[in-house]
């Protein structure tokens, strides 16, 4: 035990002097989880946030539709609308050239006259259904103008993700069904009092009738859930506790390579006690590390006018999680730095098979969207087991029983990875475990 | 000599992986108590080989090394804290002071508290290093480095002492303090195990040496006998390369 703590303090001070190694550790997470939340805010509050988008906006109907659609894009403050180009207004062929050259990403053109279109055939389609009830002269449905359906024509710049074009998308059709369903409902009332003249039509225009709730169910009540920094701290600690790998396997071949190693291996010391004291230092590395990226993601991020991470009430279980997810990274870290011959083999082989983790374990990319497969994939990553328990607990309000099975997929980990630096050790230098 | 030896080797060899030919083949040597012997040879005849399996770095393929009596295969915890080892590299914390580097050594040797700092001090005074003693080992010119990596090895006061070419790349100031300092503690009981390629430097030293090539001993004795075997060889590397050639090795 004795020189246990004499490792650790040869450990920690030897860390507290290399500045930029400090920098590295402590600094560069913090700076990633702030671009990255900030970078990943506009995906998940969407229109909450005034994002201003521009949008190439000509309205050739000036009638219901268009009004709608652009006054609901100005309200939305999520885009502002653009009508002319160099003080000219828009045409559909600026319009098209502008979006063509990456000017602008969207373009709307709505046609002319398609409010009146919609108008005419909903007076059709309440026509013949009155006179399915003999409400209506049929052979009024002659003298009736037809219009073949109209087209609100979007242009895209090819660089626009399929889900933010699906969003555009969806919000137009919407705007469009509130349109027809108020033009029905107003009609059918006005064919209703002219057939009818005792007819009282309701006081109020049409209303919707379903309205939506959103529920979160947790374990225990967490404020705010699910927020931006709910989903982003926890991944890029993860990500950040992992990639401490590279310094810390840096540690272990810059011993070996000065030449210390081999004065230690001649010293009545055991290899693996000399290990387990670089890890205890490092441990407690990744729990500052988790502590500044937790501080950041409740006091920094709101700072940016990001919404802020909230600890929740299950403390001792991210305390517990932490020393977990910290244990499989540095036993990790150990694996790597004992099978790795040079500093080089080590640093590349440490940063992309975290990358591949990572990626896999749905720190880029979230599970739900990976393909079946992928999806078995992910479900054998560390950064996975890791990440599912912060989610766990900073989503979900999980305790210690709830994440269980991540603690105990960690710990067995980790365990495979000593055993393995063990028996690695072992082969290569019987004499020195 | 009836004394028993301190290390006794027998049919030593190491093969290395992905390799034809055996680093050392079959070396049979005795070492005894107060000697120092020194193991000269050209590059890669397997001096390194040699002290890193005496060191318990690594097994040898075949063969026995006994260490004050005690197998080292067996034994090879106690053996480590009795030897001391001074790496031909600089094996130190560069970030860490001399004092700092010297307490995590001395620590690993088991020795603590006040003994420890005793001895560190004491060690530091000898060597001159005492008024910098709390600077980082890396603002240290090049033989202050190497005395401190001698203090290393030797805190501890082991009965055998590995010196892996001790004095490379320092003035003649600090080689001649390093060479003086090792005759001081192998009167005072330390048993030196030492190599270099300064052959003047070892025949001044060395109560016996073995010139090693291609992994065998080619020669065997006390520098003065070697040169009465040899009279038209004015001096000991006059005799090294009559035995090993002027080839290059590397």
């Amino acid at each position: 035990m004795f020189k246990f703590f004499a490792g650790f303090r040869k450990e920690a001070l030897i860390l507290l002097r290399d500045k930029a190694g400090l920098i590295i550790l402590f600094i560069m997470p913090l700076i990633l989880i702030v671009i990255m939340s900030l970078l990943q805010e506009v995906g998940y509050s969407s229109i909450t946030r005034e994002l201003n988008v521009e949008v190439l906006f000509i309205d050739n109907d000036q009638d219901t539709l268009g009004l709608k659609i652009g006054k609901g894009l100005r309200d939305s403050n999520f885009f502002s609308i653009i009508d002319s180009l160099d003080g000219k207004p828009l045409t559909e062929n600026s319009l098209k050239e502008a979006v063509k050259k990456g000017d602008y990403l969207i373009g709307i053109v709505i046609p002319k006259g398609i409010t009146g279109s919609i108008r005419d055939n909903v007076r059709l389609q309440v026509s013949k259904t009155l006179a399915g009830f003999g409400l209506f002269n049929p052979m009024l449905l002659n003298n009736i103008p037809v219009k073949a359906a109209d087209t609100v024509t979007v242009y895209f710049d090819p660089t626009v993700k399929k889900t933010f074009k699906n969003a555009i998308l969806s919000a137009i059709k919407e705007y469009h069904y509130k349109i027809e369903t108020g033009m029905v409902f107003r009609t059918f009332n006005q064919e209703m009092a002219r057939l009818f003249p005792t007819f009282q039509p309701p006081e109020q225009d049409y209303q919707e009738l379903v309205q939506f709730k959103e529920v979160f169910p947790t374990y225990k009540p967490i404020e705010e859930i699910p927020n931006t920094a709910q989903h982003n701290v926890p991944s890029w600690t993860v990500f950040a506790m992992f990639f401490i790998i590279i310094p810390f396997t840096s540690s272990m071949m810059t011993e070996r390579e000065e030449g210390s190693l081999f004065r230690l291996q001649c010293m009545p010391v055991s290899f693996m006690q000399l290990l387990m004291s670089k890890v205890f230092v490092y441990l407690i590395v990744c729990f500052i590390q988790t502590i500044l990226m937790i501080f950041t993601g409740m006091y920094l991020l709101p700072l940016f006018n990001a919404d802020p991470l909230v600890l929740g009430p299950r403390i001792i279980t991210i305390i517990i999680v932490t020393i977990v997810i910290a244990l499989a990274a540095l036993g990790f870290g150990l694996m790597v730095g004992t099978i790795a011959n040079t500093h080089q083999q080590a640093a590349a082989f440490g940063a992309v098979s975290i990358i591949i983790m990572a990626a896999l374990g749905g720190l880029f990319v979230p599970i739900y969207l990976m393909s079946r497969m992928m999806q078995d994939i992910a479900a054998l990553s560390p950064l996975n087991w890791a990440l599912t328990a912060y989610y766990d607990i900073f989503l979900r309000g999980a305790g210690i029983i709830e994440v269980f099975p991540s603690i105990l997929k960690l710990s067995l980990f980790f365990s495979i990875s000593l055993i393995i630096t063990f028996f690695y050790r072992t082969l290569k230098n019987p004499l020195n475990k | 000599m009836s004394i028993r030896p301190i290390i006794e080797i027998r049919d030593l060899t190491k093969n290395y992986k992905g390799t034809d030919e055996p680093a050392i083949k079959s070396i049979s040597l005795d070492i005894y108590p107060n000697e120092i012997f020194g193991l000269l040879g050209p590059n890669g005849a397997g001096k390194t080989t040699t002290i890193s399996i005496l060191c318990g770095l690594f097994p040898p393929t075949r063969g026995t090394v006994t260490i004050d009596g005690m197998d080292i295969h067996a034994h090879l915890p106690l053996i480590k804290q009795n030897i001391g080892v001074v790496p031909q590299d600089l094996a130190l914390y560069p970030t860490l002071s001399a004092l700092e580097n010297l307490t995590f050594f001395g620590n690993m040797y088991g020795m603590r508290g006040e003994p420890l700092k005793e001895r560190i001090q004491e060690c530091l005074i000898e060597f001159g290093l005492d008024k910098v003693a709390r600077k980082q080992i890396n603002s240290y010119s090049g033989g202050m480095k190497r005395r401190v990596n001698l203090i290393a090895g030797l805190l501890h006061k082991p009965k055998v002492l590995f010196l892996d070419e001790p004095t490379v790349g320092i003035d003649v100031q600090s080689r001649i303090f390093i060479l003086d300092y090792l005759n001081e503690i192998n009167k005072s009981g330390t048993t030196i195990i030492y190599t270099s390629h300064y052959m003047e430097e070892a025949e001044n030293l060395c109560t016996r040496v073995a010139i090693v090539d291609r992994g065998n001993i080619i020669a065997l004795g006390n520098p003065n006998d070697l040169l009465k075997e040899n009279p038209d060889l004015k001096n000991l590397e006059n005799i090294f390369l009559h035995l090993t050639g002027k080839t290059l090795r590397d």
